[in-house]
């Protein structure tokens, strides 16, 4: 069960990971890659527990771009309604 | 040498548990831990006694009975404000707040602020999203003086995730107010009834006015004041399945209110008759468990609206204070026992294991303090607690 849905408007650029971020309720942070993004993962993972979450994200804003500069994936994304199970 | 330490006040134990990588339990190790662990006291009390704790995503101010700060734990966003950008395994003192007493400390997930004794307010570490509340988004190492409260008496300092709240005790005819500034995405600012996207100056909260508050907290993106009559008024994400509240809104219930705690998800009240009661605490204690998780889900999925339900299996115990991680809890009964629930994958529940538990476990600290005129209090950070045991001076 996804701990929560993040957009990724919400998540943090982290240079040092490369990856954007999320606060964990663990204390680490959830995180999720532009390569994974472009492979259209909506999964950012943490690495020192079991919990996850979903990002929220339009996947044309990732596909094809390697510029890592591009604030493309900064831009708020369409809200996409996302069923609560 | 006993009589000594106790003529200095010296005797009270530090005990820490759960998630520890990143030093936060003061243990000098990188681990977690799943039992209490006595810390070593010398370290911590060189600056003396401490009087409070404050524990936030992975870093833990203490304020000790003279008005000094010491941090340590992650601070490579500035958090601990050493004046570097790097953890401490050890307790070491903010030197920047030396010259000052401070009343009031509250560590967030990344940035922490202190409130000294005539009335200033500091705060250091993660600024991206305007939670330091000096006008601009910068992050800050070293504690620095919050110049929109410079003409102001600042009482209290709550830190969350990305937001800050601070309280002025009015004069005359000011009353009290509540001030909101860092990402308000969640309404957690309680500033406009719009979406507010973040703010790094100080705004004075809307729909609190004429009321007496005597404390405010913050965590995850929610927001709570608690007034001198026992009401409660929350804003910010909402709790479980309901609509997040732009403006602070007035808990509805014949309740009265002594203490609140605030987590990710879900938030604990403590009521004047030692009662504890919780909201939004429908995946408490199932996180590490999607099976139960579901099951409990389901009993809750049609109710639109969270309503506040007694936690169960205290048995007419008398709690008298509360804490709450992310998505821990942690209480204090009248008879100095401490028990946990919620969320136990690191440990945070002082339990022995990684258990999740639903209803609140008593937690064993050993015994080399008498029992008998001890006081406990306990705290929470994201996933990880502490507790600071202490003899209560004797009349004799």
């Amino acid at each position: 069960m996804s701990y929560d849905d993040v957009e990724i408007e919400d998540m943090e650029w982290n240079e040092e990971l490369q990856a954007f971020t999320y606060p964990c309720p663990c204390g680490d942070l959830f995180q999720i890659t532009k390569d994974e993004l472009r492979m259209g993962e909506e999964i950012a993972r943490c690495p020192s527990c079991s919990l996850f979450i979903t990002v929220i994200y339009n996947m044309e804003d990732f596909a094809g771009g390697s510029d890592p500069n591009t604030k493309k994936g900064l831009e708020p994304s369409k809200q996409q309604p996302v069923a609560v199970a | 040498m006993e009589e000594n330490e106790r003529d200095k006040g010296g005797e009270v134990e530090i005990w820490s548990w759960g998630a520890g990588t990143d030093g936060q339990l003061g243990t000098t190790r990188l681990e977690d831990e799943h039992l209490p662990q006595l810390l070593d006291l010398p370290r911590f009390s060189s600056a003396g006694p401490i009087s409070l704790l404050a524990c936030g995503g992975a870093h833990v101010l203490a304020l000790t009975t003279d008005g000094k700060v010491v941090t340590w734990g992650r601070g490579t966003s500035g958090q601990l404000g050493h004046g570097d950008m790097v953890s401490s395994l050890q307790p070491k003192h903010v030197k920047l707040l030396e010259s000052f007493v401070m009343t009031h400390v509250s560590a967030g997930w990344s940035h922490s602020g202190f409130v000294s004794d005539t009335g200033c307010l500091f705060t250091c570490g993660d600024g991206s999203f305007g939670q330091l509340g000096h006008g601009d988004c910068k992050s800050h190492c070293s504690p620095v003086k919050v110049s929109y409260f410079d003409s102001k008496h600042v009482d209290q300092i709550a830190c969350g995730m990305r937001h800050s709240l601070v309280l002025l005790k009015g004069t005359g005819l000011s009353g009290d107010q509540v001030y909101g500034f860092g990402s308000g995405k969640r309404g957690q600012l309680g500033v406009s009834m719009d979406n507010t996207r973040s703010i790094s100056v100080p705004q004075a909260t809307v729909g609190l006015e004429g009321v007496e508050i005597i404390s405010i907290d913050a965590n995850g993106d929610h927001s709570a004041a608690l007034s001198a009559n026992g009401h409660l008024y929350t804003w910010g994400r909402g709790f479980g399945s309901t609509s997040d509240v732009h403006c602070p809104r007035c808990l509805p219930s014949s309740l009265c209110f002594t203490q609140v705690a605030l987590g990710w998800n879900h938030m604990l009240v403590l009521t004047g008759g030692g009662e504890v009661f919780m909201l939004g605490g429908n995946r408490h204690g199932v996180l590490g468990d999607p099976q139960k998780g579901s099951q409990v889900k389901h009993l809750s999925e049609e109710s639109r609206e969270e309503n506040l339900e007694k936690v169960q299996g205290l048995d007419g115990l008398n709690v008298v204070q509360i804490a709450a991680g992310a998505e821990h809890s942690a209480l204090v009964t009248e008879n100095r026992v401490i028990k946990t629930w919620g969320w136990g994958e690191h440990g945070q529940l002082g339990l022995g294991n990684t258990y999740d538990q639903i209803s609140p476990q008593a937690v064993r600290l050993g015994h080399r303090l008498p029992g008998q005129h001890t006081m406990i209090k306990v705290y929470c950070g994201s996933g990880f607690t502490f507790a600071i045991k202490a003899v209560i001076p004797s009349q004799t």
